[in-house]
């Protein structure tokens, strides 16, 4: 009995050895590698947690009350709600000189206009990733998913509310980020249709992988995750629609009740060089902000047109804003369209 | 009573049904394909693999720690529940103990996420994290742990106990050198129960986890969520091996792998809480 | 004397008043609060949580809450009467089985039932996957395409849930038809009662408790199953369970959580207060 205890001890008290920055991040959304070079530049270990959707990493840090983690990577459509929540800790430019190194585009975005909470991460956009069809071209359309007539075969859906309603709604020529309950009411209907004939709903990873397996034909993806598909299978391929889609941003930021504050700027600073973002995008296969880092990515990265679309498409593309009060009425219509 | 074949043969079937997932995750973790969809040669490949992989390893410590502890207060406040239940004999504290076994755990999960993100939030204790899992799994533990006690009791021979009252011995002392040891197998078998219960449990242990806590059926869940890395199959395996033998060592300890919910007089014999 | 045994149990009841019993108060008190616009749990006090589950949303009537229940309150039903019906050949075949070999029938029931449901769940999705063992098998017997799947789909669900709580169903009705005085169905049969009969009049009437038992232990925690419609339907099997873990989890919508949560235990209080009485009348 005295010896349980002991070893349960012992457990505990190794678990709190070293400093630890705790990451809470989406999965396969950094290079192991650069994370273990943090570690050995700093003395540190790095415990990471992953999620696979926003709105659950915004449940988990909710519940957590903003002291469960140190950074986390919060969606641009996300940042508002946190600031308002008081989760967010603001940032000390003095702790972050490698803030320069970001595209001037990028820099103080509509939801943090200072930078006052978040830095730029990565960029990406949503689309379609299909497997090819020999012999004929697929036209880059959201009716892919939701026209029967199109449908290339089976399709997965994303696990996501704002993307799979935004979707829908760009295809009915709406804005992705409408409020209208008529409009609301339209995308619900086919979004419905869709997950009828849908085999089910899945994160972008997983959505990834269902077609690389062959489980599916199409399915709802980040850019990122449709250029890593690629580059394991080349039969298949991503489509920004011609109707229009989302463009995001993903950014770093230290939650309020951060225990590691100091490590946690650290580590922002650190992902801000450009070698580091360089090696950072070119693992996940994201779009980098970091204007600097853009001579390190790789060529067939730079050159791919998922990864970094030519001007005409990035016309098309839009940012997602915070709904305020009127998530409310997404969040009863995504209710709706995951549980009937 | 004589088996007859009308009996054997649905049973064989369903035991077959019973037994398919198992087999299944077994067969495939030795498959040295990536998907689990066609064999294509013998492998322990991914049985390696876990060893290199932090991130089950961690998964794997988070559970082992959690059970542990969670089993230790479990069994100690379950043995006194279960003992002073068999000592007033109430057939009310029995049927309120279904409740919390009746209940669906998501409910139970989704309130103690509520009540410790609340207290946190005002007292500043109980951040989300092992703490909160230990202390939500104490929480589901007690019930079966009491009534595994308390049908223990029920064998006893009190003339044991008053015998040694007898000879002067105060209560404590009765209870802690005679009754206790008479307890034991039941007290083993509850605290196997419980530490089956912690390792195997999904639910609380998803809503109440916080950074860095990920247990290892919340690994499970999210490689699965994710798009099964064949390790999985592995680790599967491993858990699987660990149940069956816990199984076994508390049919030898208590010569039956059940665990009587009630007196005779309402058989309700269960096994354990293995749904997620 | 009375004192000292009562001593031993406060603590442990101590612990469940404040880690069961509260957080269930807390969370009934929190159903009849509102959501902020940003998800945190603000004044006022309002009943339009459950005006929600009856149907009265923000985009006008929709059955869609209530038949969520209604479907999961089904589904766990279907579960506990399949379980319920599978566990007899079951229970009746330990219980002929002689001596030792008893135990061990009982071990080979119990250990699936042991091993973590998560594993149970995803093996499962293998079986029923594309070229899964299943699917080759229906495939092969024309009655889907070959390469087809069998999941996500509600029958997967089923298949599934059917399979996890058989062993929970088996053992109560054992324990039943081992105490079956089998004079009685003997002596109906002397007096020339048919099978049926004898079954019916001689062997259900001694295992019905059991039976009920039986359901009501696969019954009432059925209905809150999230992995299972989770992993298997594809979201398109939305139960009771799923629910709740979208309104705690991607909703943040922590009071209408509540009250589904509410809705759900008081269906499992009802259901429970039901078998207790039907018991008793039977002892």
């Amino acid at each position: 009995m005295k010896k349980i205890l002991l070893l349960f001890l012992l457990a505990v008290s190794l678990n709190a050895a070293d400093s630890t920055l705790r990451l809470f991040i989406w999965s396969e959304y950094i290079d192991p590698a650069v994370v273990a070079d943090f570690e050995k530049a700093n003395h540190c270990k790095v415990t990471i947690d992953l999620y696979e959707d926003a709105e659950s990493m915004m449940a988990k840090v909710q519940a957590g009350g903003g002291g469960t983690f140190d950074v986390v990577v919060p969606p641009d459509h996300m940042v508002v709600p946190m600031t308002k929540l008081n989760l967010l800790a603001p940032l000390r430019k003095e702790a972050l000189p490698n803030l320069k190194n970001i595209d001037a585009k990028f820099l103080k975005p509509p939801f943090d206009s200072e930078n006052k909470y978040t830095v730029p991460y990565q960029w990406g956009t949503v689309g379609i990733y299909v497997r090819k069809q020999k012999g004929k071209t697929i036209e880059p359309t959201w009716g892919l998913i939701f026209d029967p007539k199109l449908q290339p075969g089976p399709f997965m859906l994303i696990d996501s509310m704002r993307d799979t309603i935004g979707a829908a709604l760009k295809y009915r020529g709406y804005s992705f980020n409408s409020i209208k309950p008529a409009e609301l009411k339209e995308a619900r209907d086919l979004a419905l249709a869709a997950k009828k004939r849908a085999i089910g709903f899945e994160g972008s990873v997983g959505n990834k992988n269902k077609v690389v397996s062959k489980a599916a034909r199409a399915a709802i993806v980040y850019s990122g995750e449709a250029a890593r598909g690629m580059s394991e299978d080349a039969e298949t391929v991503y489509l920004i629609p011609k109707e229009g889609s989302q463009i995001w941003l993903d950014s770093l930021a230290i939650l309020a009740h951060a225990p590691h504050q100091e490590l946690a700027e650290k580590f922002l600073n650190f992902c801000l060089d450009e070698k580091i973002a360089a090696r950072i995008s070119n693992f996940t296969q994201f779009s980098t902000p970091n204007e600097k880092a853009r001579p390190f990515i790789q060529p067939e990265l730079a050159k791919n047109p998922a990864i970094y679309p030519p001007p005409e498409v990035m016309a098309k593309l839009e940012f997602l804003t915070d709904l305020g009060s009127n998530l409310r009425l997404y969040d009863e219509v995504w209710t709706q369209i995951k549980a009937r | 009573m004589k088996a007859r074949p009308l009996l054997t043969i649905p049973t064989a079937i369903l035991f077959l049904f019973l037994y398919l997932p198992l087999a299944a995750v077994v067969l495939f973790s030795f498959n040295a394909s990536r998907y689990s969809t066609a064999w294509t040669g013998f492998s322990t490949a991914w049985y390696l693999a876990l060893l290199k992989d932090d991130a089950a390893l961690s998964a794997v410590k988070n559970s082992l720690v959690l059970a542990t502890s969670s089993s230790l207060i479990s069994t100690i406040l379950g043995t006194m529940l279960g003992y002073g239940m068999a000592q007033t004999n109430s057939r009310k504290i029995a049927n309120l103990l279904h409740i919390p076994i009746c209940l669906p755990d998501i409910v139970q999960a989704v309130s103690m996420l509520l009540f410790f993100s609340l207290i946190h939030r005002w007292l500043g204790v109980f951040e989300l994290g092992m703490s909160t899992m230990i202390a939500g799994h104490v929480t589901f533990q007690i019930p079966f742990v009491a009534l595994v006690v308390r049908a223990r009791c029920a064998t006893l021979d009190r003339s044991w106990d008053e015998a040694a009252r007898d000879l002067g011995a105060t209560p404590a002392q009765a209870f802690w050198h005679v009754t206790l040891p008479m307890l034991r197998p039941g007290i083993v078998a509850g605290a196997m129960l419980a530490f089956t219960l912690s390792l195997d449990d999904f639910i609380v242990s998803f809503f109440t986890g916080g950074a860095g806590s990920t247990t290892l059926p919340v690994l499970i869940y999210s490689s699965v969520k994710r798009g099964l890395s064949p390790e999985i199959n592995a680790l599967s395996t491993l858990l699987i091996l660990a149940s069956a033998a816990a199984t076994i060592l508390v049919t030898i300890i208590q010569k039956s792998p059940t665990i009587p919910l009630d007196d005779e007089k309402n058989p309700a014999a269960v096994p354990s809480r293995g749904f997620a | 004397m009375k004192r000292i045994r009562f001593k031993s149990a406060s603590l442990p009841v101590a612990w469940l008043a404040i880690f069961f019993a509260l957080p269930l108060a807390g969370m009934l008190t929190v159903s009849f609060l509102s959501r902020g616009s940003y998800g945190e749990i603000t004044l006022p006090w309002t009943i339009e949580n459950y005006r929600r589950v009856a149907g009265f949303g923000l985009l006008g009537f929709d059955p869609l809450y209530p038949a969520i229940l209604a479907r999961s309150v089904g589904i766990a039903g279907a579960t506990a009467f399949l379980c319920v019906l599978f566990a007899l050949p079951i229970a009746f075949f330990i219980a002929s089985l002689p001596g030792r070999w008893k135990t061990i029938g009982l071990v080979v029931l119990v250990i699936p039932f042991w091993t973590n449901l998560l594993v149970r769940t995803y093996a499962w999705q293998i079986l029923l996957g594309p070229h899964g063992w299943i699917s080759d098998l229906f495939a092969a017997l024309g009655l889907i395409e070959a390469g087809g799947s069998l999941y996500p789909s509600s029958v997967a669900v089923m298949i599934c849930l059917v399979c996890d709580y058989l062993p929970f169903a088996a053992l109560p009705i054992y324990a039943s038809v081992e105490r079956i005085n089998w004079e009685l169905p003997e002596a109906a049969r002397d007096l020339g009662a048919g099978a049926w009969q004898t079954f019916r009049h001689g062997i259900f009437p001694q295992i019905r408790a059991g039976m009920l038992a039986a359901g009501a232990l696969v019954f009432l925690p059925a209905t809150g199953q999230f992995v299972i419609p989770d992993l298997l339907g594809g979201a398109k099997t939305a139960l009771l369970g799923n629910l709740l873990q979208q309104q705690f989890g991607a909703s943040r919508d922590w009071p209408f959580g509540a009250a589904i949560a509410t809705v759900s235990m008081v269906i499992v209080l009802a259901g429970l207060s039901l078998q207790a009485r039907f018991t008793r009348k039977e002892t």
